[in-house]
């Protein structure tokens, strides 16, 4: 096990390695410049020069590179060009909004996928079962923003339940409307990224159904139902586990998507706003964040699910 | 709509207890206006930082010039100039000694008071650092200096028509001498609001400066918030969040007039709509092609796409502007004779490219793609971000045609620069331009305007698809919005809220 470990770690520091080269030559490619931007159509020559320099734009893009990674080594993601805060201060204040949209849009998300698609399995060759399928299958293929209109129509501007759009100014001081505010955009992110799940946890819970162990206890004298609540579940729950971990990065793209439709002070806006505004360190900060944060969790999953499943610890 | 009604009490009661927690927190009392209501302002593009001297973008004037900052002269929402912080200037018969008399008792939000030496210095600063914006408007500025404690006097070395105009933007924006506020996220002015907080990427909220020299304002707090969807901004404003939205999205305005609580305006803008051509570039310095491309636009079915919030506007200068003349008979409507052209030019089967912009609606792009077709011309668009527009277009002038919304008033000058990126080189133009700048005498720098911009309007140098009308939606009971030029500056000095 410590091996695995081990080894898990070593994979990650270069999977974070390799992402942090992609994401910082990559984003150079893009035409635009930043220090014309802060000028403006006002800006001559001279003053998008001097500004450029100012920024360090001239160094050579290897040391600007090098010197980047060594600030992630220290904590430090260097600082926006544009407003000059710190990367990692920005990061975390906006991380205040995105972070609980993307959990609750998970908790949401297993809340429809897990029971419905057990449910959707067990109940297979009835209507209700087929019905539930059939739904998971459309919305699954339902794009985010769509969602996202439909249901500001109804619950902001119909109903008046809940706010169309923005955040509280004063953020979690009353977390009741900072909740009020993100149900919305965690509802639209949940209900798609559910409905994509809904279909692994039927398909997971189908497979199990077949599965020798589950004949075998309904055959020892457990009803079939017991048999796969018992037996079949925990098994389901591996397999989902390591879907998740693939949603998270469907739950961040989504989370980007929904900010910009909601206009949530998040990163996913921070993030948008910042590309437009050529402001590459803020944005490579984002990026890598997001980027760690999808391999931190694929690798974490992978360990847990080693704990959790003694056939793959013994194979070691 | 009862919703909204109800939003509105819900915001009511929210008010008065705000005012009840600020009467037993807050002792002091100042000479406050009367009232201590918030007012909510959506708006579509934040600034990206506070530097307003080094920070270009509409964005930024729109919300700091006037409330926070406020320079010697200032101008008004229908392109005039008033006296802000100078009690009276006065120019000289010559034009070139400039003569400001300042108010007494202005005090800065630091707390100190305004001095001579602080409007020197100001201007100064900007005068001597090229890599400040708006550098350029002391070209002709020979010395800046205090006559007694409360008088500036501002030398030319040769006349400049424009520069009373030009001090009321950023370049004439007055500072505290040796302040070491970090302009980048605070600010220190004399405005009648102080900045409360900027929360990046979501809002700004001023507050009433109780200690301004002129009339306090009378809401104690203005919050303007970004909204950049049009769609969720009129949500916003429909559910009661916000209070004002500015702009509306003309095509979803029906949507706002469906509630009896709100009132849309129509304000008259400096915001152009430009199609530039690259007139350097064959076969585009052909005036031929250039007039088929006008003649084959039909403006008035590109108004009536964008919802009908703009006039057309024939020639470079619009309604608001001095040196304006009605110009639209330069460019009917008439396909069959674009054909002709182009025919005559030898350009039968033309193609182009558009690059825009992808913050502009695809709407107007796609109706010029079929009108030029109309006429044999194969338009590409090519929609980049602003970013690539920035440098491909306006700092290599690499493109065949462009779409932008130049909102800066009196901007005719870059139609007399021929490096500015429409690559317009008329020496003609260039010296009725010089002589307007020179000119000492309102009314016939005017009339030379207007004579450039025939010439220009006649070149075919580019074409205004429009000159665009600001939608401002408006919740009853707010009083003092200003609904002209909305995105070029928002005094709030008047801004009142029952």
């Amino acid at each position: 096990m410590i091996r695995f470990l081990l080894t898990r770690v070593v994979l990650l520091a270069i999977g974070l390695l390799i992402a942090s080269a992609l994401i910082f030559f990559t984003l150079r490619v893009l035409p635009g410049d930043v220090a014309q931007i802060i000028a403006g159509t006002q800006g001559s020559p001279e003053q998008v020069a001097a500004i450029r320099e100012q920024l360090g734009l001239n160094v050579p893009l290897p040391l600007q590179y090098l010197d980047w990674v060594g600030g992630i080594v220290r904590g430090d993601l260097g600082t926006s060009l544009v407003t000059g805060t710190p990367v990692v201060e920005e990061l975390t204040e906006k991380a205040t909004v995105t972070v609980p949209l993307a959990l609750l849009a998970l908790v949401i998300a297993l809340l429809v996928s897990v029971p419905f698609g057990v449910l959707a399995a067990l109940r297979r060759t009835t209507a209700t079962g087929t019905a539930f399928a059939v739904t998971a299958q459309a919305l699954a293929a339902v794009p985010v923003v769509w969602a996202g209109m439909i249901l500001v129509i109804v619950f902001a501007v119909w109903l008046g339940w809940l706010p169309p759009q923005g955040f509280p100014r004063d953020g979690w001081e009353d977390p009741g409307d900072a909740i009020r505010s993100l149900l919305l955009p965690a509802l639209t992110i949940g209900v798609v990224e559910g409905a994509v799940l809904l279909r692994f946890v039927r398909s997971a819970t189908l497979e199990a159904i077949g599965q020798d162990y589950v004949r075998t206890a309904a055959a020892s004298g457990l009803t079939r139902r017991r048999a796969l609540l018992t037996h079949g579940l925990p098994n389901v729950a591996l397999s989902v586990v390591s879907v998740l971990a693939l949603q998270v990065a469907g739950l961040l793209v989504g989370a980007v998507i929904v900010e910009q439709l909601f206009t949530l002070p998040g990163v996913g806006r921070l993030l948008v706003t910042n590309v437009g505004n050529r402001d590459l360190e803020m944005v490579q900060g984002a990026v890598f964040v997001f980027t760690a944060i999808v391999l931190v969790i694929g690798a974490l999953i992978d360990v847990l699910a080693r704990a959790l499943d003694p056939r793959q610890r013994e194979a070691t | 709509m009862s919703r909204f009604r109800r939003n509105a009490v819900v915001g009511l009661a929210l008010v008065a207890a705000l005012a009840l927690t600020s009467c037993t927190s807050d002792g002091d009392t100042g000479p406050t206006g009367d009232d201590d209501s918030t007012v909510t302002v959506g708006l579509v593009l934040e600034p990206t930082d506070l530097d307003i001297r080094r920070t270009s973008g509409a964005a930024l004037e729109q919300v700091l010039i006037d409330n926070v900052y406020e320079g010697l002269v200032s101008r008004t929402a229908d392109g005039g100039i008033v006296d802000t912080l100078a009690e009276n200037h006065e120019i000289s018969d010559d034009g070139l000694t400039y003569t400001f008399t300042l108010n007494d008792g202005v005090v800065f939000h630091s707390g100190d008071e305004l001095t001579v030496d602080d409007v020197v210095s100001s201007l100064t600063t900007v005068k001597d650092d090229d890599s400040l914006l708006d550098n350029a408007i002391y070209a002709n500025v020979t010395s800046i200096a205090a006559e007694g404690d409360d008088t500036v006097v501002i030398t030319l070395s040769a006349p400049d028509s424009n520069f009373l105009w030009n001090l009321t933007g950023r370049g004439g924006l007055v500072f505290e001498e040796d302040d070491d506020t970090d302009f980048s996220t605070a600010t220190n002015g004399t405005g009648p609001y102080t900045l409360d907080r900027w929360r990046q990427g979501s809002s700004i909220s001023l507050a009433r400066f109780d200690d301004y020299w002129g009339d306090a304002a009378q809401v104690s707090e203005v919050v303007f918030e970004y909204i950049p969807d049009a769609t969720a901004g009129v949500n916003a404003i429909v559910a009661g969040d916000i209070d004002v939205l500015t702009p509306v999205d003309a095509n979803l305005r029906e949507q706002v007039e469906a509630v009896d609580e709100l009132t849309i305006t129509e304000g008259r803008t400096t915001d152009k709509y430009t199609l530039a051509f690259n007139n350097q570039r064959a076969p585009l310095d052909d005036v031929r092609v250039r007039e088929a491309l006008r003649l084959a636009i039909d403006h008035e079915a590109i108004i009536a796409a964008i919802g009908g919030a703009g006039i057309e506007q024939g020639g470079p200068i619009p309604e608001l502007d001095p040196g304006f003349e009605d110009l639209t008979d330069v460019r009917p409507f008439d396909p069959e004779r674009a054909r002709e052209l182009l025919a005559e030019a030898g350009q039968s089967d033309l193609a182009l490219t558009l690059t825009i912009p992808n913050i502009y609606a695809t709407t107007v792009s796609n109706l010029l793609v079929s009108q030029f077709k109309d006429v044999g011309v194969t338009l590409t668009v090519d929609s980049v971000e602003f970013g690539a527009w920035l440098e491909d277009v306006y700092q290599n002038k690499d493109y065949d045609l462009s779409y932008v919304d130049h909102l800066e008033a009196r901007d005719f000058g870059n139609w007399a620069n021929p490096e500015y990126y429409f690559g317009y080189d008329n020496p003609e133009v260039q010296s009725l331009f010089q002589e307007s700048i020179a000119a000492t005498d309102e009314e016939q720098a005017s009339a030379l305007l207007a004579q450039a911009a025939r010439i220009v309007a006649e070149d075919h140098a580019g074409d205004v698809l429009y000159n665009a009308t600001a939608l401002t939606a408006i919740a009853d009971g707010i009083t003092g919005f200003p609904t002209d030029s909305p995105n070029a500056r928002l005094d709030l000095g008047e801004l009142a809220a029952e």
